[in-house]
């Protein structure tokens, strides 16, 4: 399911949100009233972004020049050695294409990020990367086998002359263990058996293993040794996606690190486990942040600056101060909460494409549990007839409660709280009997969902089954 | 689960179906380069000799140009420059009293170490089946289609000098 649809619109920044600030004064002179100024002027139209269907087609038109590029140089197949040999020269290529391809995917690039959003990016670039992963395994199986075939010799031997002899082969091998090894990795950590930051971290050998492959392709590949031009292009396709990559994740965030000037301003305990740190900077209307957005925060203390982790704007972007509010789900956000004013703020963002725009149509917005952070910024801003249902598993649960009923009534919103378990309300509160009472005309809305993974899967059905179309539900996720 | 199966299927349907496309090749194509004759013999079914010759050692062939230092008697006669697919191929035949007694390959693919393994395994045998038969009516190598052509070529435009 696509998260979200992409449309142009309106800029939606309506107004300046009515700023909370933190409840600790952190520092002299911080105590004016941020929403005293007026909202920054932002451009009228929104910054741009390519949608999943633009670029599934930019990939496959890639995917098929690299196949023409093979057909190009190879003169025919013949027997079962020459169809091996074809078979793993058309993946070792694919593979070549799939990694930039899945690097490109990675590289923060701000229109796919808003166009396809971080959490559908990863979706995107976990399943091409197990299936790059198995083309590499197919590549090496395929190349040995063809040529012991066409040589005539055996599997064993043509192995061991593969590796000694050709040239570059070895290290190409080298990577294609690296990419299996990470690709393992990576699917233990999507079950939660591998620590964020190992997962993470490891992740980073990628990169050499796209540099150790590198150079057997144009030492092996028919399709490069004597084609000047296609090597002069792929070529030219890696650099771009380094450039690319150091671009939008070392410079960008260097650069907006030395320019805004991020500093915790305060931290505030909203419920059990759940707080808000406040953060202030300068310029930050420059950023082009929008409610829904996220930026990935790396806390400059001794114990925290080497993790970054992704959490939402739970308030709307003021121009000198944004606010995220973060549930206490591990030692990382434990330590959060220790957080003295004054620290430094390594962000890199924003990210994510749960940014709504004004449709025309009545808006309803769905939370669950902390899920409500995002749809807190949006629901402020947000132009027009807006419904937010609020779903937390008990009253102490329940963040931002006089926030949210101020900006209800501040703008003729209406808010539902959906609380206690199940077993307490008899049956599930999200039910399509439910949405359509709470939402009269709902299959007419445009739903934005934003809560923990079993419950937005569960909001989904439910908001399909009382009759609100696929392409206008949109939710995002937050496991990347 | 049905991704993979997704996945799976359509990788190797698109590459069986390149590769049924490539493998639909008419006819081996061989240009002549260098210059007169090459009546490009196509390797017809004649000879089935290459059983008794092939106690060659395949990767060991004689390389480069032999005329410099032949021995009385023999005479070199090169033939012309085939272009393959992969590239050139070229031998050079040496003879004594008209009989073939050994073939020198000049100029063999060697764009990749690949190329160069499938020559080292099929020039033995095309030069073995050569001393066989003593003409240029001799089965290609399997596996070696391109090269095999290009040295049938050459040797045959070889031949016709000598004639």
């Amino acid at each position: 399911m696509t998260s979200v649809a992409r449309r142009s619109g309106p800029a939606r920044h309506a107004g300046a949100e009515a700023y909370p600030g933190p409840t600790q004064p952190s520092r002299p002179g911080s105590s004016r009233r941020p929403e005293a100024r007026p909202a920054p002027v932002r451009p009228q139209n929104r910054p741009a972004r390519v949608g999943p269907r633009g670029l599934l087609a930019v990939i496959i038109v890639g995917g098929a020049v690299v196949v023409a590029l093979w057909w190009h140089s190879t003169p025919g197949a013949s027997g079962l050695g020459g169809w091996l040999t074809g078979a793993g020269e058309v993946l070792g290529l694919l593979c070549g294409y799939g990694v930039v391809v899945l690097v490109a995917l990675m590289s923060r690039l701000p229109p796919l990020e808003r166009g396809l959003g971080t959490d559908q990016l990863a979706r995107w670039h976990a399943m091409g990367g197990r299936y790059i992963v198995s083309l590499v395994v197919a590549h090496g199986l395929l190349i040995v086998w063809g040529y012991a075939v066409e040589a005539h010799t055996g599997v064993v031997s043509e192995t061991a002359t593969l590796l000694t002899q050709y040239p570059d082969v070895l290290m190409a091998t080298v990577a294609g263990f690296l990419l299996l090894g990470i690709g393992i990795v990576s699917m233990r950590a999507a079950r939660r058996r591998v620590r964020y930051e190992t997962w993470y971290y490891l992740h980073l050998y990628t990169y050499l293993a796209i540099a150790l492959a590198f150079s057997h392709q144009f030492a092996d590949g028919a399709a490069f040794i004597s084609n000047l031009a296609a090597r002069f292009w792929w070529s030219a396709m890696y650099l771009t996606v380094l450039v690319l990559v150091l671009w939008y994740r070392v410079v960008v965030p260097l650069r907006s690190f030395r320019r805004h000037r991020l500093v915790v301003l305060g931290v505030k305990a909203e419920a059990p486990g759940v707080i808000s740190i406040y953060i202030g900077g300068r310029r930050l209307e420059e950023l082009d942040a929008e409610p829904g957005q996220f930026f990935r925060w790396r806390f400059l203390t001794r114990s925290l600056w080497w993790s970054s982790h992704p959490f939402s704007l739970s308030a709307a972007p003021g121009s000198d101060r944004l606010r995220i509010t973060v549930k206490n789900l591990g030692d990382h956000s434990q330590a959060l909460a220790r957080l003295q004013p004054g620290t430094r703020v390594f962000a890199e963002g924003p990210y994510g494409a749960f940014t709504p725009a004004d449709s025309g149509r009545g808006v309803l917005l769905l939370a669950g549990g902390v899920g409500i952070t995002p749809l807190r910024a949006i629901f402020a801003t947000l132009p027009g007839r807006v419904t937010l249902i609020y779903r937390a598993s008990s009253e102490r649960d329940i963040v931002f409660r006089n926030e949210l009923d101020s900006i209800a009534a501040a703008r003729g919103a209406t808010v539902h709280y959906l609380v206690g378990s199940r077993a307490k309300i008899g049956g599930d509160p999200l039910s399509p009997r439910v949405l359509r009472s709470l939402v009269p005309g709902i299959d007419q809305q445009e739903a934005y969902v934003c809560g923990p993974a079993g419950m937005t899967s569960a909001a989904v059905r439910a908001l399909r089954a009382a009759g609100v179309p696929r392409q206008r539900i949109h939710f995002e996720s937050f496991e990347f | 689960m049905r991704r993979v199966i997704l996945a799976v299927t359509g990788t190797v349907a698109g590459l069986v179906a390149l590769l049924s496309f490539k493998s639909h090749v008419p006819s081996v194509p061989v240009s002549a380069a260098g210059g007169s004759g090459g009546s490009s013999s196509s390797s017809t079914s004649s000879s089935s000799s290459s059983g008794g010759q092939t106690q060659t050692v395949p990767g060991e062939f004689p390389q480069g140009s032999v005329a410099k230092n032949l021995p009385a008697g023999e005479t070199a006669v090169d033939g012309n420059v085939a272009n393959t697919a992969y590239g050139p191929v070229q031998i050079q035949l040496i003879e004594r009293s008209s009989k073939i007694v050994k073939v020198a390959v000049l100029v063999q693919p060697a764009n990749t170490l690949h190329d160069i393994q499938i020559g080292a395994f099929a020039f033995p045998k095309l030069i073995g089946e050569t001393l066989a038969a003593q003409n240029g009516k001799i089965d290609a190598v399997s596996g070696a289609t391109y090269t095999s052509a290009g040295y049938i070529q050459s040797l045959q435009s070889a031949l016709d000098k000598r004639a």
